[in-house]
């Protein structure tokens, strides 16, 4: 639950203090996003990695992961029983639930959280749905600005090749439900389009970092490195402190 | 509220604090309608999903209000599908116990703003006629059981805000009455 104004602005300011405190390192919230198919997790482990070895203390948040909402979620899919703004209001409720048990005490101790897709995941595909930006996007207040955002970016064409190399697409991977295209492998491929072009707005709008998801694992790797090294000195973003402050108030940050 | 005779197909939205008292409200509206033109009530968790939810494992955390209120929308929204539209759509007249009122009036009185709630529901469409279910806050806490306001004092997370059960259907009631008063009015 969210407090009365005046401890609000009291509890932003105590958020405001302990992620811009200079004298211990302050959590970091690095996103990677991108269409199935573009490598995101293969990089994502190789950046845990390397962040570890060097001393990073790491969590990692997938999408649709809450113990509480997936489960939810994994039986409406199974029976293909999801509209699209029932397929946008659940995984808008899996993501919050992320972000008060998972992300923002991670973050509140210090640690880097790595989220294998974001809230901008939610976005590109309720958007190429058919939902309207705006509606989704405020879907997701108070919002929670990740430090950085990599966004892997291939064509439809590669998406579809690496993804039916090893299986097909399930129905709402396919959106089935919007396309209304029997085979799974052709509504991919209108779907991923649709997606591809709503993330490519996006990584305008939020200025993404993007990595040029068809060179090779390695140099994709060197360049996560050396931007996640240029990024990390930036200041902690105050667009957080509302979404900070609606999780103290409701005994975060206590432990 | 409106003499809905059957003539035209109609959504009836019954809001309030307790579970009990809505049901009560939905079975009134619902018998003030033409027999040949009542369609019935869509109550809340249809979906099932509020069910699913109380059988979570502990460890899975409990959800915040703000978590709770999109789970209401997402149900919201399968009954509109299932239950509302297609009753319309047969030019028939449904009852919807509850509606959006009281989701607004659980997340105001737990401190949420209006313009996220707003745009929260802004899928739902406006009743043609509404009931608020008067039953005072003190009656609805000697019957925890059985509607959405109680099910989300159970499970919700954030106790530690200070915003006990007893002030926030307090609050609910108020918002509720101040909602019906104004409304009156016009």
């Amino acid at each position: 639950m969210t407090p009365s104004a005046p401890s609000l602005r009291g509890l932003r300011q105590r958020a405001r203090a302990h992620f811009t405190d200079g004298s211990r390192r302050r959590g970091l919230l690095v996103a990677f996003e991108g269409p199935d198919g573009s490598g995101k997790t293969t990089q994502r482990k190789l950046f845990k990695t390397w962040l570890k070895a060097e001393g990073y203390d790491v969590v990692t948040t997938k999408w649709n992961s809450s113990d509480l909402i997936k489960p939810i979620i994994r039986s409406r899919k199974a029976v293909r029983a999801l509209s699209p703004e029932e397929f946008s209001l659940l995984h808008g409720a899996d993501f919050r639930h992320r972000v008060e048990q998972v992300i923002l005490p991670a973050l509140w101790a210090g640690k880097v959280v790595i989220a294998d897709r974001f809230l901008f995941t939610g976005l590109a595909r309720d958007v190429a749905r058919g939902l309207d930006l705006d509606w989704v996007l405020k879907l997701y207040q108070p919002l929670l600005w990740p430090d950085l955002v990599f966004y892997f970016a291939v064509s439809a064409g590669t998406s579809g090749k690496r993804i039916l190399a090893t299986r097909t697409p399930r129905f709402y991977e396919a959106g089935q439900d919007v396309t209304e295209v029997e085979d799974p492998v052709e509504s991919y491929q209108r779907f991923i389009t649709r997606v591809i072009r709503e993330y490519e707005s996006l990584a305008l709008i939020f200025n993404f970092l993007t990595v040029d998801a068809e060179q090779s694992i390695g140099d994709q790797h060197r360049q996560i490195r050396d931007l996640f090294r240029q990024g990390e000195k930036r200041p902690w973003s105050d667009w957080n402190a509302d979404a900070v402050a609606e999780w103290l108030a409701m005994g975060g940050g206590e432990a | 509220m409106t003499s809905l005779t059957g003539r035209k197909p109609a959504l009836i939205a019954v809001d309030g604090v307790a579970g009990p008292a809505i049901t009560a409200a939905a079975r009134a509206a619902l018998t003030s309608i033409d027999r040949a033109a009542r369609s019935g009530v869509s109550h809340w968790d249809a979906s099932g999903l509020f069910e699913e939810l109380a059988v979570a494992d502990a460890d899975a955390g409990q959800p915040s209000v703000r978590t709770l209120l999109l789970l209401y929308a997402a149900d919201l929204a399968f009954r509109l599908r299932w239950e509302i539209r297609p009753a319309l759509a047969e030019g028939r007249c449904v009852v919807a116990a509850p509606y959006v009122d009281t989701a607004i009036a659980f997340g105001r009185a737990a401190g949420l703003g209006a313009a996220w709630l707003s745009n929260l529901f802004q899928f739902a469409p406006r009743p043609d006629a509404r009931r608020f279910a008067g039953a005072s806050a003190r009656g609805s806490r000697s019957h925890m059981s059985g509607g959405f306001v109680e099910f989300g004092c159970e499970h919700v997370a954030g106790a530690a805000n200070g915003v006990t059960r007893a002030e926030l259907m307090d609050r609910m009631g108020t918002y509720l009455r101040a909602r019906s008063r104004v409304r009156s009015a016009r």
